[in-house]
């Protein structure tokens, strides 16, 4: 009887946990999307915890990439001997001699410096306070104003708020994301996120924004009349397993990068600027929701005896049911 | 005022936690998305990074990052240990106790969410006529080593020997791929993700499996059992690492009733049956999260004490108990309140 009522319970939670698994696979082959022919150049790595780390990867400074036009900072963790309070960054698609460096602490002596560009890249060196830091890339010829711009985000305890940095002008026509990523969170697929498009800090309203991924992604988006621009981040990663080695301390996180760029025209000069970052797959890749649930309820199953009313403590006490809570203490 | 509004420390406590589950669970929506980064990143209660409107980190997940991404790499690199590797793990370590150094264990039974979340559900347990599940002076002795395990092996060691290479990198933090505060607080924030199990290998399975599991278990266990987790976190071990240097102490002189009375054992939501039967040091035992509610229930003047550098703040007295055991039983079942399920089940008895 007892064996009866085990087997009702147990079989469809089981069958339950067997029906998912068989959803979890082929809700990764739904996943792919079609625009994933063109994905060539997805990387593992995670900055330095953040994801709101910048991007990973070299290439020669003032090289184009293969992915996009626009001019990008890409970002190493580490220099020569991949410290880790150290980035290197290396401006792509742009002739700059430095590189703009604002932390999270204007008052700081560290607060802006100009990074020098040698032959591997600017080499940034996390200062003693702040965590998150504005990297840019200036370049003018004639009429033409080319900006690129990151954000790189070192772990820190106690840093201050990075809004007013971020908000602080920096250059002429820039893009500034409304928040950017915090600790232990990163730009994700299908997440929506804001921007601000303005020039000489004031927003641009109906301004148009391209965005592009390195999995292959073209779109084009427009501010709003504050000047934001919403983003949906696009699914566009490749349904492929990650590698992944022990102790190589990148938590099989996949990213992709993505650039937003928009151009703004005044005074006889001609601007572009780009703001570019890492972006992971969707929140519930290799994630399986019912197989969770189902682990979850098995649980709950387990835990179940405990709220029956033990019956040889009821017989101990007569008609009343063994909860301790009864007993009337005034009298202690 | 204060009176009419928090009539007992329970209420006055409550309230507390309710407020500290806010800043806990959508600190960041309230105060700022940067908040997590300014306050301390190691927070002494299961403030999960993983909720993504986090008012601040616990101390657990801070540690198993710098374990596996830096002392461990330090380690098996054999380069030299120098102040950018020991001196992080420090300032965590520092930053965590200038909290703790004041509040000492309260941070369990005040601040921390998941304490919160199992103690409505205990609460609900009682409304709706469930049994209590207590563990006597004879089995408690066989969960309390728990604590320690789940400190040593998921908090330390593993991630530890992640990142000297040994283990594989997924257990860089098992401990939080295993605790329920990062499916509950997540859940609370309407955020589905964690409880979703991770597939992409065996170990993330195993362990999500585990977590997932150890969260059913938990939130059913809470409605009979007080406090299930918190028995066995390592966060009640870790904390009792630093229990004795904290000025906010509970003190117990001794007292010839105390042998024969027990009432402040039956109100300890953890099963500390040396509050009844000892004093002085032994009293105040390492699962201890100051919540009070041996002080409230105890019947004689002054003999249970919170004291904050010597000073009373909260100390036993009759005409309080009197007063306590007319709202609530020590084991916390309400008096004169409608039990839902009982109830129900006495009117379909007629």
């Amino acid at each position: 009887m007892r064996a009866n009522k085990l087997a009702r319970v147990v079989i469809p939670v089981f069958s339950l946990l067997f029906v998912s698994s068989g959803y979890g696979a082929e809700s990764a082959v739904v996943a792919a999307p079609a625009q994933q022919v063109m994905a060539a150049a997805e990387h593992a790595g995670h900055g330095d915890h953040a994801g709101a780390g910048g991007m990973s990867g070299m290439g020669g400074a003032g090289k184009s990439t293969a992915w996009t036009a626009f001019p990008t900072l890409k970002i190493r963790m580490g220099g020569e001997s991949r410290e880790r309070r150290v980035a290197t960054v290396v401006p792509q698609g742009i002739v700059a001699s430095s590189i703009d460096a604002y932390s999270n602490n204007p008052e700081d002596a560290m607060g802006h410096r100009q990074l020098p560009l040698e032959m591997a890249g600017a080499r940034l060196d996390k200062p003693e306070s702040g965590g998150f830091h504005w990297l840019a890339a200036r370049e003018e010829q004639d009429a033409e104003v080319r900006i690129a711009s990151t954000v790189q985000f070192f772990s820190d305890r106690g840093g201050k708020n990075p809004t007013a940095m971020f908000m602080q002008q920096k250059h002429e026509l820039e893009i500034i994301p409304q928040p950017y990523p915090r600790e232990h969170s990163r730009y994700r697929a299908n997440e929506d996120w804001k921007f601000l498009v303005r020039f000489n800090s004031k927003p641009l309203a109906n301004r148009k924004v391209l965005m592009e991924t390195m999995n292959g992604t073209k779109a084009e988006l427009a501010s709003d009349a504050q000047g934001v621009v919403h983003v949906r981040l696009p699914d566009d990663f490749k349904a492929e397993e990650p590698k992944k080695t022990a102790g190589s301390h990148d938590h099989g996180r996949r990213s992709s990068d993505f650039v937003l760029a928009t151009e703004y025209a005044e005074g006889g000069k001609h601007y572009l600027t780009a703001f570019n970052a890492s972006y992971g797959p969707d929140a519930f890749y290799q994630r399986n929701l019912a197989m969770g649930l189902g682990f979850t309820l098995l649980g709950m199953i387990g835990a179940m005896p405990l709220l029956r009313q033990r019956r040889d403590a009821k017989q101990a006490t007569g008609a009343k049911p063994a909860m301790a809570g009864n007993a009337n203490n005034e009298d202690a | 005022m204060l009176k009419t509004i928090f009539p007992t420390l329970t209420r006055f406590r409550f309230a507390i936690q309710i407020l500290m589950l806010f800043v806990t669970v959508y600190g960041g929506a309230l105060l700022g998305t940067y908040t997590v980064d300014r306050i301390s990143q190691a927070l002494p209660s299961l403030a999960c990074a993983f909720d993504k409107q986090t008012g601040d980190h616990c101390i657990l997940i801070v540690t198993q990052h710098q374990l596996h991404h830096r002392i461990g790499e330090a380690l098996i690199k054999a380069q030299e240990i120098t102040y950018k590797v020991f001196i992080p793990t420090l300032i965590s370590v520092g930053v965590f106790f200038s909290f703790f150094f004041f509040l000492n264990k309260a941070f369990c039974g005040w601040v921390c969410p998941m304490g919160t979340v199992q103690e409505v559900l205990y609460r609900i347990g009682r409304r709706l006529g469930r049994p209590l599940q207590r563990f006597g002076p004879d089995n408690v002795g066989m969960v309390r080593p728990v604590k320690w395990l789940m400190l040593l092996v998921l908090v330390l060691g593993l991630p530890l020997l992640a990142g000297m290479g040994v283990a594989d990198n997924e257990f860089g933090d098992p401990y939080c791929q295993v605790c329920p505060s990062r499916i509950a607080t997540t859940l609370l924030t309407a955020d589905a993700e964690q409880i979703a199990l991770r597939t992409s290998t065996g170990v993330n399975f195993f362990l999500g499996a585990l977590g997932n599991a150890l969260f059913g278990f938990v939130i059913i266990a809470a409605l009979a059992v007080r406090l299930p987790f918190c028995r066995i976190c390592p966060l009640l071990s870790w904390n009792a690492l630093f229990q004795r240097i904290s000025p906010m102490q509970l003190v117990k002189k001794q007292h010839d009733k105390c042998a024969k009375c027990g009432v402040c054992e039956k109100a300890c939501p953890m099963d500390i049956h040396e509050i009844g039967r000892e004093h002085g040091k032994k009293a105040f035992h390492e699962d201890c999260t100051l919540c009070g509610r041996c002080v409230e229930y105890c019947p004689d003047d002054d003999v249970i004490q919170i004291r904050f550098f010597g000073i009373p703040l909260f100390k036993s007295s009759r005409d309080y108990y009197k007063q306590r055991v007319k709202l609530e039983t020590p084991e916390g079942l309400p008096k004169n309140r409608v039990i839902w399920l009982k109830q129900a089940k006495e009117n379909r008895n007629g």
